[in-house]
């Protein structure tokens, strides 16, 4: 018995034991150690059967391709957003709880609240932005679009001590730092912010005056999905379509950690960032600090300088204009102090203010003007300029550094005082420094000039604090920090502008088209200058007066000829501007002058370096000047600036100059070819020359010269080819048959190599034709889908890199704000109810709008019912949509598409199957799926999503039609013509009915003909058949409906705090009419009653006597001749019996009943019995039959034992006779 | 409800066809002030009239007010609807002049573009059907427009003032478009034109093709140019010939010029010999600018550039032409895009003069009337 429970010895089946035991085997039968069967045994894998060899290697392939995606351009970027989480659950389950302990998770700290989203650093590459959804279907709607982490179950065994089990949060926390999000095309393609941060910016006083006035708020988020360009559209869920007004990008909040070699974080880059929830520190914005001074504890590093700056600028206490009036400035080392009633006693006036549009940034600047300066400042410079080279340019230098020294001590305080000599200095030194070398590129000057940004910035924040006191502590730290941002500051503007006006003396034929453009336009000023001079009675005009006649003898005459102009932008110079440019021009000459005096012996020297510099110049000039020509030096819309730039006369009168771009091109001819204005002369052999590489016949460039290429890879006919190319290089058809002589004495020359080198040559081609074949074909076959995939790495990798190299201000400009980008984005006209009732916990996103996405019209989509909702929706319901970022209310029409393409009208949806839905609301591009919900207000147990689907179709119109059936009567009947009355109301109607197919009810086809005139409305249709007065008439149509054009955005964020979840827009007639008790009147001939039949009667069959007696006796009615009459002498009479007789009979009848019943049983007892009797008979029969039979048996027994006897008796005889 | 994209406002009519163009594709609505309000003639001219009626033709939901005097246009558009169209364009301009918008909207219709255009063919202001045929279309397909019914037939020739030309333009939709790179224009391998005359001797264009032989034969001997006489009701209404020329590159570059004769009855006669001389310096002043797009083109290529995928698309061209400027702040205004452009000095190589590398990033736009099926 124990033996049995052992277990049997299992062979192994895999491991090392198998494989040495399978190899044995195979040994043993002499195949080798040759694995592959396939090679093993090459029958057993021969092709038995064509077909199936060909449809497996079609399954084979279908399968394969089955894995494909369609590729598409990776967009993400270097450094992305966060990505955001979503808690969501039912009220009470612990979802603040496990962000607390993710957070904690992750960075170490506690947050005691949770409020709107938490943005933290969980890894070196990763951010994750935690929020928590709420119970309200608005919020889940709006979160669900903007999350990456969406629906994923995650089960905690239960809370310790009010938290979750630190391990399990672990897990939690490891499982969303791996993850992997699939992208989804909506996100991908549009931008979009979820708001972290919201400030309201609308002038208080305008709120003191009216509490319901729109606001002005500022939002703050990552940026993620696509690029997000300024002044674009954005849609925010919950509260309206906005324009974005502006938008800037903000140094990272919560900033990945730098490149460092690391395993894992250290405690400092463990950062948490969430201002809803109170925690992020001190926040630089573009015009404000904001400082959260008590219970933070991000941003520790920081805490203790920025602490100190805010503590000494709260704790100061004089104002600036009383700082102002007490400080001193000591322009020159020796020089007396300034205080500010030395100003004043100079006679200088506070400058005029100007507004500016910064290019990079698209901020707007104000810009001191001063007016009074100009004369002064003029003669100033003037003497300036006389002073010798050296000097200048050590004074300069010394100026300089000056300025830097004073630029560090004062910060914030006297700067619109000491501007305007100081801008005098900058001047200086500008031009000292560019005329040696004539090479100072815009860059270079943006460099230098940078320091002089910041003196500006700091001006005009000066200006500011004077304008609003409140602000003053703040600014000033804005102002040191914006310093660092090289803006176009006025003074650069200035150097640009020299810079231009050098390049346009210096170059000659270069670049001809922008540079005559260029100057044209200056040219048109010029005139327009001079035209209103005799209006303009200011010094300025005469001074840029005097600028023009100066640049108009140095422009050469050829280059004032296209008819190119600028933008307005690129030449309303400040007045100013342009006396720093006369004065640059002095300079010029001056130095000019000067050179040409003083070393006339270096001339072609200087011409070198001249060259040099022209040269780099263009190069470095030519694209900003170009991007200026185009898109201005300030960006678009600044018609208003530009009013206020504009002279006025003594403060009252203003100087109306016209439009220059309008007068001139405003309304010129509208074609765009591109006339050439001077063209060249194509005889001469240089100009030709010009273009001759632009041919085939042409240099080509080395690597893409064929004969170089070939010479590289065949040393041997190297100088054979290059003498050809040397010849053609010439250029010259003239000498070519020189040159084949030539080619003939060397090809004699080398002669006896030539069978030889033709055989390497072939060799050479066989050998590069298989190194081809063989790449081709081990490469694998580059498939379709490989190439794509190629092409779309190839695009990102371009994407990627193509603006790599430029800073982020100019980046922003082409590309716009790209994801990751922490952005602060201004919109104006928010209703007040956003502010008032702001609530943190509910998130606010800004979904970016594609083109025309703001726009509305007819959508029409393919939906189907869900399947969990109870109901079937009705057309004309209202319904709310959740389509793209909106959510909205609108009246959908569902229909179905017939066969033939017919849109028909269905009243309720269909149970379990796709249909149309129409609706007018809001433009949203193809394929975008949606939703739908009955109801987004309260809390419904049975709450269900009504519908889903995809966007199919947009337009500006729609067909859907239903069903109509005219019918009428006919009136007249003719053969098959008859007059119908009762379809129509007028002859214009049957006018444009005429021809339409008719058909009565019992199925007789026709065709309407034309109107009658008698009964309005009638016409004469003709049928396939007579018609009976009986018959309607009827006409199958379709009438198009008209889809309500009613869209009503959800605007749940505006409700107030505590009752965001209680936005009810349009209620269903059914809702209506319960609450209003009203109950459907129901039309009487809808109402079922109880069907009568009339019975049917029918005449007899009438048979004319005529046809009777024609009909065959067969068919001849069968009616049986009448008896005839019996006389009254046979009648017999009636007997009439007395009650008596009756008894009688009655008894009678009785007793032949009885008898007639016994004599019934009678017989049938005498049928039994004589069965019985029968039955007795044929037994005896049977006895008797069996009797005789065995008497006969024995007789002929007997019978024959005696013949054999005597048989015997007589055989013996005659046997012994025989014997 | 949704806001109306806000509008912009322009005066004058100079392009006009930009910004209505534009204003389509980007559906915001556009106005335009002061149309020749100064003019003794003031209000829209009839070549612009019929061009907003061409408009009306192939958009759907489209609205346009105009007011008394036609100086003030407003348009709000519609949606882009194609199908079949037919058009009789203004004999003022030619049918160049409505092409080259059509060119710009078709590729975004609801319905596949199949429009019969009747006019003037070949004239002195606007780049002629032929051309845009040589050019337009090339540049077309680079963006992935493509198929057996994207052509552009002439079936007529008609020249001012008579008109009586006639082309069929047909054109597939798109949902989006391809991005390019376009920085290479490679070298010119061949020449090839068009002389066409209607209504005078067959011999004027042999004459023109000698003369223009003559000077482009000193630069490449690859030179056809096809001499295209039209008889009958093909022939327009008024006489004329003239010649177009296109060179195209080892890289698939069309590069064009044209020249058409004086209009009957004014200016005076020009001879076929200098007709084909002067076109032919034309072309080299073409190959000069060079680039990868010739200058009419220019817009063309821009404004697909832009309605490209979220991708960095480049083209290499030559100087911009004052309207290509015009387009590039109106393509800013409607599409916030700017592009980045780099001057590429034309240095020791003989390659004609500067080039401009134009970059952008597209903005992503798709197709919004294309049906989904």
């Amino acid at each position: 018995m124990e033996a049995k429970d052992q277990k049997k010895h299992r062979k192994k089946n895999s491991g090392p034991k198998a494989a040495k035991k399978k190899k044995r085997h195979l040994q043993d039968l002499q195949l080798g150690d040759e694995e592959d069967a396939r090679k093993r045994n090459p029958k057993a894998f021969a092709v038995q059967s064509a077909v199936r060899m060909a449809r497996s290697f079609h399954r084979t392939q279908d399968l394969k391709t089955k894995k494909h995606h369609i590729p598409v351009v990776d967009r993400t970027p270097l450094e992305p957003p966060p990505i955001v989480v979503v808690v969501m659950g039912p009220p009470k389950v612990g979802k603040s709880t496990l962000i607390q302990c993710l957070i904690r998770n992750f960075t170490r700290q506690k947050l005691t609240e949770i409020r709107g989203p938490v943005t933290i650093v969980s890894g070196k590459k990763r951010r994750l932005t935690i929020i928590e959804c709420g119970c309200d279907i608005n919020m889940m709607i709006d979160l669900a679009k903007v999350a990456d982490l969406g629906a994923k179950l995650f089960y905690l065994s239960g809370m310790v001590h009010g938290e979750y089990q630190n391990q399990e949060i672990h897990n939690l926390g490891r499982f969303i730092t791996v993850m992997k999000f699939r992208p989804l095309t909506w996100q991908t393609s549009h931008p979009y912010i979820l708001a972290d941060r919201m400030e309201d910016l609308t002038n208080p006083e305008d709120i003191r005056t009216n509490i319901k006035c729109d606001r002005k708020v500022s939002l703050y988020g990552y940026l993620r999905g696509a690029h997000l360009k300024n002044k674009s559209q954005i849609h925010m869920p919950g509260v309206g379509d906005f324009a974005v007004s502006d938008i800037s990008f903000l140094p990272d909040p919560c900033a990945l950690p730098e490149q460092q070699k690391k395993r894992c974080l250290n405690e400092k880059e463990k950062l948490v960032y969430a201002p809803l929830s109170g925690v992020g520190g001190v926040l630089y914005d573009k015009d404000a600090v904001y400082v959260d001074l008590g219970g933070s504890h991000g941003f520790q590093d920081e805490v203790g300088p920025t602490h100190e700056l805010v503590q000494s600028l709260i704790s100061t206490h004089s104002t600036i204009d009383a700082k102002m009036a007490s400080s001193r400035v000591t322009l020159f080392s020796d020089s007396k102090p300034l205080g500010s009633e030395d100003i004043d006693n100079q006679g200088l006036m506070m400058p005029k203010e100007e507004k500016q549009m910064d290019l990079n940034t698209g901020r707007m600047r104000r810009k001191a003007i001063f007016g009074d300066e100009d004369e002064s400042g003029d003669s100033d410079d003037e003497e300036d300029d006389e002073m010798s080279e050296d000097d200048g340019l050590e004074n300069g230098s010394s100026d300089e550094e000056a300025e830097e020294e004073e630029n560090a001590e004062m910060t914030d305080q006297y700067m619109a005082v000491k501007g305007i000599k100081r801008r005098k200095l900058e001047l200086e030194a500008d031009s000292e420094m560019d005329l040696p070398a004539f090479a100072d590129s815009d860059d270079d000057l943006e460099r230098s000039s940078a320091e002089e940004g910041e003196e500006e910035e700091a001006d005009e924040s000066s200006e500011e604090e004077d304008c609003t006191a409140g602000e003053k502590g703040i600014s000033g730290s804005k102002a040191a920090g914006e310093g660092s941002k090289a803006g176009l500051s006025p003074a650069n503007c200035q150097s640009d502008h020299v810079n231009l006006e050098k390049s346009l003396l210096m170059k000659k034929a270069a670049l001809p088209t922008f540079d005559s453009g260029h100057c044209t336009a200056e040219e048109v000023f010029a005139s327009e200058d001079e035209s209103e001079e005799s209006s303009s009675l200011s010094a300025e005009e005469e001074d840029s007066e005097n600028e023009e006649a100066i640049r108009k003898k140095l422009s050469k005459p050829s280059q004032v000829s296209s008819g190119q102009k600028l933008g307005p932008q690129n030449f309303i110079d400040e007045t100013s501007d342009i006396e720093n440019l006369l004065k640059e021009e002095e300079d010029y000459k001056e130095e000019n002058n000067d050179s040409k005096e003083t070393s006339g012996a270096l001339k072609w020297k200087e011409d070198l370096s001249r060259k040099a510099a022209e040269a780099f110049l263009r190069q470095q000039q030519a694209a900003p000047n170009l991007r200026k020509l185009i898109y201005g030096t300030v960006t678009e819309d600044n018609e208003e600036e530009d009013d206020d730039t504009r002279e006025e006369l003594g403060g009252l009168f203003r100087v109306n100059q016209p439009d220059r771009e309008c007068k001139h091109k405003a309304d010129s001819l509208d074609c765009s070819r591109f006339l050439v204005e001077a063209p060249h002369d194509w005889d001469l052999e240089e100009v030709m020359n010009s273009i001759r590489d632009c041919f085939v016949t042409g240099k080509w460039e080395d690597d893409k010269d064929a004969t170089k290429v070939l010479a590289e890879d065949e040393e041997l006919y190297g100088d054979f080819e290059d003498l050809e190319t040397g010849d053609v290089h010439k250029g010259k058809s003239g000498p070519n048959t020189q040159n084949e002589d030539i080619e003939k004495e060397v090809k004699e020359e080398i002669d006896p190599d030539e069978e030889e080198s033709a055989k390497k040559k072939h060799l050479d081609k066989k050998r590069k034709l298989k190194e081809m074949f063989d790449a081709e074909y081990d490469e694998g076959e580059s498939t379709y889908f490989d190439d794509l995939k190629g092409e779309m790495q190839k695009q990102a990798q371009l994407n990627r890199a193509e603006f790599e190299d430029q800073d982020d201000e100019a980046r922003v400009q082409y590309e716009g704000f790209r994801p990751g980008m922490y952005v602060r984005v201004e919109i104006e006209n928010v209703p007040c109810e956003f502010v008032q009732n702001f609530d943190p916990h509910y998130p606010i996103i800004l979904g970016g709008l594609g083109n025309s996405e703001g726009n509305v019209g007819y959508v029409q989509m393919r939906l189907k019912k869900h399947r969990w909702y109870k109901k079937i929706l009705k057309s004309r319901d209202p319904i709310i949509f959740s389509v793209g970022w909106r959510r909205f209310q609108t009246i959908p029409l569902y229909y179905i598409e017939d066969h033939n393409g017919r849109q028909r009208l269905l009243k309720y949806t269909p149970q379990h199957m796709h249909c149309g839905a129409a609706f007018w609301g809001p433009i949203t591009p193809q394929g975008t799926g949606f939703l739908a919900i009955q109801s987004v207000s309260g809390i419904m147990p049975d709450f269900r999503i009504a519908a889903t689907g995809v966007v199919l179709d947009l337009d500006k119109s729609i067909k859907i039609v239903k069903k109509l059936k005219l019918t009428g009567f006919p009136y007249k009947i003719f053969k098959n013509t008859s007059f119908i009355k009762g379809m129509f109301n007028s002859a214009l109607e049957v006018a444009k009915f005429e021809g339409a197919v008719i058909r009565t009810v019992s199925g007789i086809r026709g065709q309407i003909k034309k109107a009658l005139r008698a009964p309005e409305g009638a016409f004469r249709a003709s049928f396939e058949d007579k018609l009976l007065m009986s018959d309607i008439v009827f006409m199958r149509t379709w009438y198009p409906v008209s889809i309500p054009a009613f869209y009503n955005p959800v605007t749940s964020l505006l409700k107030p705090v505590g009752e965001k979840d209680t936005w009810s827009g349009m209620r269903t007639t059914g809702q209506l009419r319960l609450a209003h008790g009203i109950r459907l009147k129901a039309n009487k001939d809808s109402l079922y009653k109880p069907i009568l039949r009339q019975k049917k009667h029918f005449n007899s069959l009438h048979i004319p006597k005529a046809l009777q007696k024609a009909l065959p006796f067969k068919n001849k009615p069968k009616t049986q001749a009448k008896a005839g009459k019996v006389p009254k002498d046979r009648r017999r009479p009636a007997v009439i019996r007395e009650p008596h007789e009756r008894k009688i009979l009655a008894l009678l009848d009785a007793l032949s009943t009885v008898h007639s019943q016994k004599m019934k049983k009678a017989k049938e007892q005498r049928h039994l019995h004589n069965k019985e009797h029968f039955r007795a008979k044929q037994k005896e029969e049977e006895e008797k039959l069996k009797r005789q039979k065995d008497l006969r048996k024995k007789l002929f027994r007997i019978q024959g034992q005696k013949e054999r006897r005597n048989q015997k008796s007589s055989l013996k005889g005659a046997e012994g006779q025989l014997q | 409800m949704a806001t109306q994209a806000h509008s912009l406002s322009y005066a004058g009519c100079n392009f006009l066809r930009q910004r209505l163009v534009l204003s389509t594709l980007s559906g915001r609505p556009v106005k335009i002030r002061k149309i020749r309000a100064r003019d003794d003639n003031p209000g829209l001219r009839d070549f612009e009239a019929s061009f907003i009626r061409l408009l009306d033709k192939i958009t759907n939901g489209s609205r346009i007010e105009i007011n008394q005097t036609g100086t003030t246009l407003y348009y709000q558009p519609g949606l882009l609807c194609g199908g079949s169209v037919e058009h009789d364009c203004s004999v003022l301009r030619g049918i160049g002049y409505y092409l080259e918008s059509l060119l710009c909207l078709a590729p975004f219709m609801k319905h596949p573009l199949k429009i019969v255009l009747r006019g003037v063919t070949n004239d002195q202001v606007d780049p002629s059907v032929d051309v845009l045929k040589a050019t337009a279309l090339p540049l077309l397909k680079q963006f992935g427009i493509d198929g057996e019914s994207f052509e552009l037939k002439i079936v007529r020739r008609g020249m001012p003032p008579g008109g009586g030309g006639e082309v069929v333009f047909s054109c597939p939709v798109r949902k989006v478009l391809k991005p390019i790179q376009l920085t290479d224009p490679g070298k010119i391998k061949r020449i090839r034109g068009m002389a066409y005359s209607v209504r005078v001797s067959p011999q004027m264009a042999n004459r023109i093709v000698d003369s223009a032989r003559s000077i482009l034969n000193k630069f490449i001997p690859d030179i056809y140019i096809y001499t295209d006489h039209m008889k009958g009701v093909n022939s327009g209404k008024s006489p004329g010939f003239g010649l177009s020329l296109v060179a195209e590159t080892t890289s698939g570059t069309f590069l064009s010029a044209e020249l058409a004769s004086n209009p009957q009855g004014q200016g005076a006669a020009v001879l076929p010999e200098d007709l084909g001389r002067n076109c032919a310096r034309l072309l080299l002043e073409e190959i000069y600018r060079g680039g990868c797009v010739d200058s009419t083109n220019q817009s063309l290529v821009l404004l697909l550039m832009t309605l490209g995928q979220q991708d960095v698309s480049k083209v290499l061209l030559g100087p911009l032409s004052p309207y290509t400027i015009e387009f590039l702040r109106h393509l800013k205004s409607f599409f916030q895009i700017m592009f980045k452009i780099e001057t590429k000095p034309c240095g020791e190589e003989l390659k004609g003069g500067d080039k401009v590398l134009m970059t952008c990033v597209g903005i992503g736009f798709s197709n919004l009337s294309k049906t989904l099926k």
